[in-house]
């Protein structure tokens, strides 16, 4: 209905928008004659589709009359031989922000600012503004319009690059009649991204907060249409402009399936302004369907001349810069929509570069070319009025020389019927062998040889270097750079002739006659060999896999088992997995104590004098977090989720499993009260973010107390924001779940209605921060809160009791040991540090005995992380117990595996060496809390993801990539070569607090 | 009035049990001997006159009259080590991370070398009482911030008062050479590691600076602080700790302070001193490296080229010592025996990871004359440990001796461990 509504809307529109100038008054004299244009003798290629040799095209005004090989010319049409020229369709840019200014950042003052400051009833938060819109402020620039030009662009859908919600583009050809003709729709496409942009306002901080943002406004659009008791023009816009085509920006190839679910969600389809790197999840990409806008500003050449600084370039890096040119062909053989946008080329010629590089790289012409017309036409549904040289569409097209995806040069862009000179066209070739007569110099020699357009004119018997010169329509000159010659001349057919000056200033008349053409050489044919896309491993970086790891079926014999269970730990006993899961433990045990084992690959390894664990479970991790860790805006941000912003490729995930860790929940951080939603991942590298959460659990959330979250330590601005002291964080509590309680009965009560009375009442707003609450409160939802002091400790659990709901988890709680009995009357488990303190103030009572205490007064007690290294030992971690309060070895052993496993409600299958539970494994080289011994092999479901015998191989397999591509580098021509810049890696702790999270990945 | 005496008399009663004197002489007898020089001795004898070790033997072939001693210290099957040196550190010049006003390691402005850590050493520092009790009782002070820093000096992990606890006052100059990368961003919100611009802009800071005080060490001039601090540089009193990180800033960093006359110069830090063995073996310059439990250098780097680095160095018989600096660097500092350990557990033999720990660190430092061993005329700073110190599952310090004094194995920690434990 829509797109129905839409062509008669263009056909309304193209009967009338030429004629827009009728209401403007005209101060002189109306010119209104429209005279008719004829293309002959061109090479017309029509669309992909359809190419027409030697044919004419017709336009009058700003319209295609006809086109065709054979057509009558009419007699008073101004004529333009094109002598074999091409004639293409012009482009057409979806992502633009043509003609519009570029939003400032106003600057904010002192203090953070948490509500929005924009007049009027907009959205309460100034990142979404689906009330703006392009052509409202739309007007000609003349040198982007240049720019786009230049590249072959001769329409542009064009809008404010800003904010989260950023409203309407318009769809505007680039000519230089009034906007009121050259705005041909005025609402092309709404607009969206992760960013907030210029808003000064604090939340989002993060992207898992953009994501909650953008959600919730879905949800109040929707609410906002069944209710009338306020206004909201952000709502209104949106509500107004949904059918529209959206366009949504990413900064990474991972926020592709962020994006989907979302999309899933809502039931939105949206278009995607992509990276350029979306080989790097082409299948999870394709799954989307999204059709993709993508950029082709791929990575320049890397310098590489200095051996040390080469080896710091980051194989990913190397990798992509191989990898980029493809990217458009690999969306193609994946079937996926997708156009082409100019807005990330630097100018023409890197744009032409790139273009005419990814068709060497395997893109097919035609599918570029629809890439540039048909497809970004069809995308906002102007397929009947641009994208094709078809009678009766818009007249833009440009002109060139040959194929332009090859070495056409563009001489004219003809937008709307008019004209615009972008390369003058020399049509006469003076390239020859001639001699040259003066009264000085008879019968010299000059030869004319190089490019028709830029000759190369070399005189001998004057200098023995080629002269400068310049070529005009029919006028020549030419001199010498050492001052003895500088000549003029009159071009005819095979003469030259003017006069020339010598050093002295005196003038001579020469004349020189061609005697022979120069025969240009003939390109050699260079055969298109299509390159062979490069190995694209997951992720695409150093130990990043090659193919698909599969689960194993191994029979561990002769281990030493720390089961976690009853049998303690077991000398020289056996263990075996299959399918992912522990199916036998035993003293000697037979293969055929194996379910199935006769149809399965069965390998017996003996490990002789290893220890075999079950996998490490960091209970408290940052680790594989994109773009934020902490929500820092707002006191209570339960709407936001780590599970949004995994980040499966973060190289610490290797470490870790190197180092034995095999599960983690990765926490949001600790500055506000109440935090985001964590993510319960296994680490299986190489999957991606949704493969690597953990199916079928509880929901699990953070809190946290104290210094962070009444902004103790965030310097002398941040004091404005609720709370300040461990007062107000109680407040901040009770406010929150009564707001909660109140939220769940209005739902109950709602929910309880009739149909028909529901029909007749207004349901109440949904709210996601709420619903989380209301988790919480179900007991569907578990607490784990950073906590230090004992005061506080208490202070929560006393909420809770009040609120009925339970602390799951204390996390740090550093003075735990002061209140062992009240968190075992609660309930309360305890992860905490093997021995940080004297950080801050709040945990100068910090003992490393805190463990010890805890586990012996009965309360489950886990050690945790919290940050990327000491991930990597958390087995000394955990032996550190032993030292500091005299933990027995398997109860150290379980405060790093079965604790935090039961601490996380996973315990039903992981944590312990129990037939039935997940095979997650882990072979030590000796006794697990050693500080001597190491990790040999880490098995997840049954899958090898690490071993140490390998690991030699695997470095020298990236190293041999890394040359291979370095040396491909040194043999690089290119002029434009950049330094390397070697990232630093982003470390997440649970206090790090952005304060925008624009960088890209 | 009557509470304040109270309080002080309570302090006092505290110190006094911190550090009680030995009696004049005592011997140690069957514990397995570390002697910081590389050897070891299983079932040795040690004994202690006037603060100073008398004899260090084998057990077994010896004969011994303990009678003859003050006291006997029957230690069988427990280990004895010289007391690790901890360098490159804070520890002692602050407490609290996140308050400020117990900040006291960096000074204002750029170079700072007549800056003097010794004085502002906080002997009474809760923290030091917990890095002591895991077996660190020297340290190297140091400043820390600017291009050249100031001077660190050695200093014991107790005493009455900073003089008391001096080992060696200004042991040497840091200077912090730029890094050719800088990290834009901020610790929030990290961006890209970018090329320094002002690299050779800072070096000419550098060279202007050491031209300047040779020329000042050569010549006869009213006092200026600063070139006065810097002689020591030229006359070989005092080393240069050159902190520098990349292989070229190690190689740039080496290159010109050779060649403006210096004469000792240790490298710190040393990310890529791995890479630059040859220039530092030619040189001998001895390295103090970055904390072992470290995350590699880059996402490329190899996963164990942290716990890994000490083994090369060893094995290119390059000096070295162990360090703890980075974030939580003072209250960290008592895990130091562990990152030794983690460098054995990836190749680096014991008793040179011990050697690491003590005489290597004093020879870098110029105490080796009375510390870093356990040795016939060196001082008795010592401790004995029931396990392998380096594990931590056997590093359970039973006594401390500094100077022959038998120092408190207690602190804060331990103090709150009591009260709690069986509440």
């Amino acid at each position: 209905m829509i797109r129905y509504l839409k062509v008669i809307f263009f056909l309304f529109l193209l009967n009338t928008f030429s004629y827009a100038q009728e209401t403007f008054p005209i101060n002189g004299v109306k010119e209104s004659f429209k005279p008719v244009y004829a293309f002959i003798n061109a090479n017309i290629i029509i669309s992909s589709e359809k190419e027409i040799q030697n044919g004419i095209l017709l336009i009058k005004d700003n319209l295609i009359i006809d086109v065709d090989s054979n057509l009558t010319v009419p007699e008073n049409a101004i004529i333009y031989d094109l002598k074999g020229d091409y004639i293409y369709p012009s482009f057409i840019d979806l992502y633009s922000n043509y003609g519009l200014q570029k939003p400032n950042k106003k600057s904010s003052g002192f203090g953070p600012q948490y509500e929005s400051k924009k007049n009027g009833p907009y959205s309460w938060n100034e990142a979404i503004h689906p009330e703006t819109h392009a052509s409202h402020e739309f007007t000609h620039n003349k040198k982007d319009r240049k720019k786009y030009l230049e590249m072959g662009f001769g329409s542009v859908t064009t809008h404010i690059q800003d904010g989260i919600f950023r409203g309407s583009g318009c769809l505007a050809i680039l000519s230089e009649n009034m906007e009121n003709e050259d705005v041909v729709l005025d609402k092309a496409a709404t607009f969206y991204s992760f960013k907030k942009g210029v808003s000064n306002q604090r939340y989002p901080t993060s992207l898992m907060g953009s994501i909650a943002l953008i959600k919730q406004t879905l949800l109040d659009s929707e609410w906002y249409e069944n209710t009338q008791n306020q206004t909201n023009i952000s709502l209104q816009e949106y509500n107004l402009n949904k059918e529209l085509p959206k366009i949504f920006e990413v900064k990474s190839h991972l926020d592709y399936a962020r994006l989907f679910k979302i999309s899933d969600e809502f039931e939105i389809d949206f278009i995607v302004k992509g990276t350029g790197k979306e080989f790097l999840r082409i299948d999870e990409i394709k799954a989307t369907k999204f059709p993709i806008i993508t950029p082709i500003n791929f990575p320049e050449d890397y310098d590489v001349s200095i051996p040390e600084e080469a080896m710091n370039i980051n194989l990913q890096d190397l990798k992509n810069w191989e990898t980029a040119p493809f990217n458009l062909r690999i969306l193609k053989e994946n079937d996926i929509t997708f156009t082409i946008t100019a807005t990330d080329s630097k100018d023409k010629k890197s744009f032409f570069k790139n273009l005419s590089l990814a068709i060497k790289s395997g893109l097919s012409e035609k599918d570029a070319l629809n890439a540039l017309t048909t497809i970004p036409a069809k995308l906002i549904g102007v397929e009947n009025i641009l994208g094709t040289l078809e009678k009766g569409k818009i007249a833009n097209f440009f002109i060139c020389s040959s194929n332009i995806f090859s070495k056409g040069t563009i001489y004219e862009n003809w937008t709307s019927g008019s004209r615009n000179i972008i390369t003058k066209k020399i049509n006469t070739d003076i390239r020859g062998y001639y001699t040259f007569n003066s009264t000085d110099h008879k019968n010299i020699s000059v030869s004319i040889t190089g490019e028709k357009n830029q000759p190369k004119i070399l005189i001998e018997a004057i200098d023995s270097t080629n002269l400068k010169s310049k070529l005009e329509e029919n006028k020549l000159t030419f001199y010498s750079e050492k001052g003895n010659f500088r000549a003029s001349g009159n071009i005819l057919t095979n003469e030259i002739n003017g006069k020339y000056q010598d050093s002295t200033g005196a003038f001579f008349d020469y004349k020189m006659i061609r005697d022979s053409l120069f025969i240009e050489k003939e390109d050699e044919i260079k055969k298109l060999v299509i390159k062979k896309i490069p190995t694209i491993w997951s992720p695409n970086k150093s130990n990043g896999l090659q193919k698909e790891l599969k689960a194993k079926t191994i029979l561990f014999k002769n281990a030493t088992l720390w089961t976690n269970e009853d049998l303690g730990i077991i000398k020289s006993a056996d263990i075996a997995i299959s399918n992912g899961k522990i199916v036998a433990i035993g003293e000697s045990l037979d293969t055929n104590q194996i379910p199935n084992y006769e149809n399965l690959d069965l390998q017996i390894l003996d490990v002789k004098g290893k220890h075999l664990t079950t996998g490490i479970i960091d209970e408290h991790s940052h680790i594989a977090i994109s773009n934020g860790v902490n929500e820092s805006s707002q006191s209570v941000t339960a709407e936001v989720s780590i599970s949004d912003v995994i980040n499966p490729e973060d190289h610490n995930i290797f470490r870790q499993i190197a180092s034995g860790v095999t599960c983690s929940q990765l926490l949001h951080g600790s500055a506000n009260p109440i935090g985001g939603q964590s993510a319960l991942i296994k680490l299986r590298w190489g999957k991606s973010a949704e493969e690597m959460k953990i199916q079928n659990t509880d929901g699990f959330i953070k809190f946290a107390l104290g210094e962070n979250v009444k902004q103790s330590n965030w310097g002398s601005f941040n004091t404005t924001r609720f709370p300040q002291t461990r007062m107000g964080v109680e407040q901040v509590f009770y406010d929150a779940f009564y707001r909660a309680k109140d939220y769940k009965k209005n739902w109950e009560k709602y929910n309880s209605l009739s149909t028909r009375q529901k029909r007749e009442t207004d349901p109440p707003r949904e709210d996601l921060e709420l619903n989380t609450l209301v988790e919480i409160l179900d007991g569907k939802r578990h607490i784990t809160c950073h906590s230090y002091v004992e005061s506080e400790i208490n202070m929560l659990m006393h909420v809770a009791d009040s609120m009925e709901f339970k602390i799951n988890t204390f996390t740090h709680i550093l003075e735990g040991y002061k209140v062992t009995e009240k968190l075992k009357n609660h309930g309360a488990g305890a992860s905490t540090f093997a021995d940080w303190w004297a950080y801050k103030f709040e945990v100068n009572d910090a003992i490393p005995y805190n463990a010890s205490i805890l586990n012996n007064a009965g309360v489950i007690t886990a050690i945790n992380s919290d940050d990327a290294e000491m991930g990597r030992r958390l087995n000394q971690e955990a032996a550190k117990a032993i030292k500091y309060g005299g933990t027995s070895e398997e109860d150290a052993w379980k405060m790093v595996t079965l604790n935090p496993a039961k601490l996380l409600r996973l315990d039903n299958k992981m944590g312990s060496l129990k037939v039935g539970k997940d095979a997650d494994i882990v072979i030590w080289s000796g006794n697990p809390l050693s500080i001597y011994s190491k990790v040999e092999q880490t098995y997840i479901d049954g899958i090898c993801y690490f071993d140490n015998k390998d690991q030699q191989l695997n470095q020298d397999r990236d190293l041999k990539e890394k040359m291979r591509i370095i040396n491909k580098l040194s043999r690089s021509k290119s002029k434009s070569k950049i330094k390397h810049k070697p990232k630093k890696d982003i470390l997440y702790h649970c206090d790090t607090i952005e304060h925008d999270h624009d960088h890209d990945h | 009035m009557t509470m304040t005496i109270k309080k002080n008399f309570l302090i006092a009663v505290l110190l006094i049990s911190n550090i009680t004197y030995a009696q004049k002489s005592a011997i140690f007898m069957g514990a397995t001997a570390h002697l910081g020089n590389g050897e070891k001795i299983k079932n040795s004898v040690i004994s202690v006159k006037d603060g100073k070790i008398d004899l260090v033997a084998d057990l077994s072939k010896i004969r011994i009259d303990p009678s003859a001693f003050d006291t006997i210290h029957k230690v069988y099957g427990k280990h004895i080590y010289p007391g690790f040196i901890l360098t490159n550190t804070k520890l002692g010049l602050t407490e609290i991370d996140q308050v400020r006003a117990t900040h006291d390691y960096r000074e204002a402005g750029q170079i700072n070398p007549n800056i003097n850590t010794q004085i502002a050493y906080n002997v009474q520092s809760k923290i030091i009482e917990t890095v002591r009790t895991n077996g660190v009782l020297l340290t190297q002070v140091t400043p820390q911030g600017g291009i050249i820093s100031g001077q660190s000096s050695v200093m014991y992990l107790g005493g009455w008062n900073w003089e008391d606890a001096t080992c060696k006052s200004n042991d040497g100059i840091h200077l912090r050479w730029p890094s050719s990368y800088y990290n834009t961003g901020w610790w929030g919100e990290p961006g890209g590691r970018e090329k320094n611009k002002k690299y050779y802009e800072r070096i000419n800071t550098i060279t202007e600076f050491l031209e300047r005080s040779y020329a000042y060490y050569k010549s006869d001039n009213n006092m200026d602080l600063k070139m006065e601090s810097m002689r020591g540089l030229f006359s070989g009193e005092k080393n240069l700790y050159l902190h520098a990180n990349y292989y070229n800033d190690i190689i740039d960093g080496i290159h010109l302070c050779k060649k403006l006359n210096i004469k000792k110069i240790v490298l710190v830090g040393g990310e890529d001193a791995h890479k630059a063995v040859a220039v530092l073996k030619k040189n001998k310059i001895p390295v103090i490296i970055k904390r072992v439990h470290r995350l590699p250098k880059n996402q490329d780097s190899h996963i164990d080229e942290p716990y890994k680095q000490a083994k090369i160095l060893s094995e290119n018989k390059i000096s070295f010592a162990f360090s703890y600096a980075g974030d939580m660097e003072a209250m960290g500092s008592r895990n130091l025996p562990f990152t030794a350990g983690t460098a054995v557990a990836y190749g680096l033999d014991y008793e040179e990871a011990i050697k690491a720990l003590t005489l290597s660190t004093a020879k870098i430092l110029g105490i080796d004359d009375k510390l870093g061993s356990l040795e016939k005329g060196k001082e008795a700073t010592f401790f004995i440990s029931e396990g392998d110190a380096l594990d931590m599952t056997t590093n359970k310090i039973e006594s401390i001796f500094i100077k022959g004094k038998s120092v408190s194995t207690n602190n804060h920690q331990t103090e709150l461990y009591e009260i709690y434990k069986d509440r």
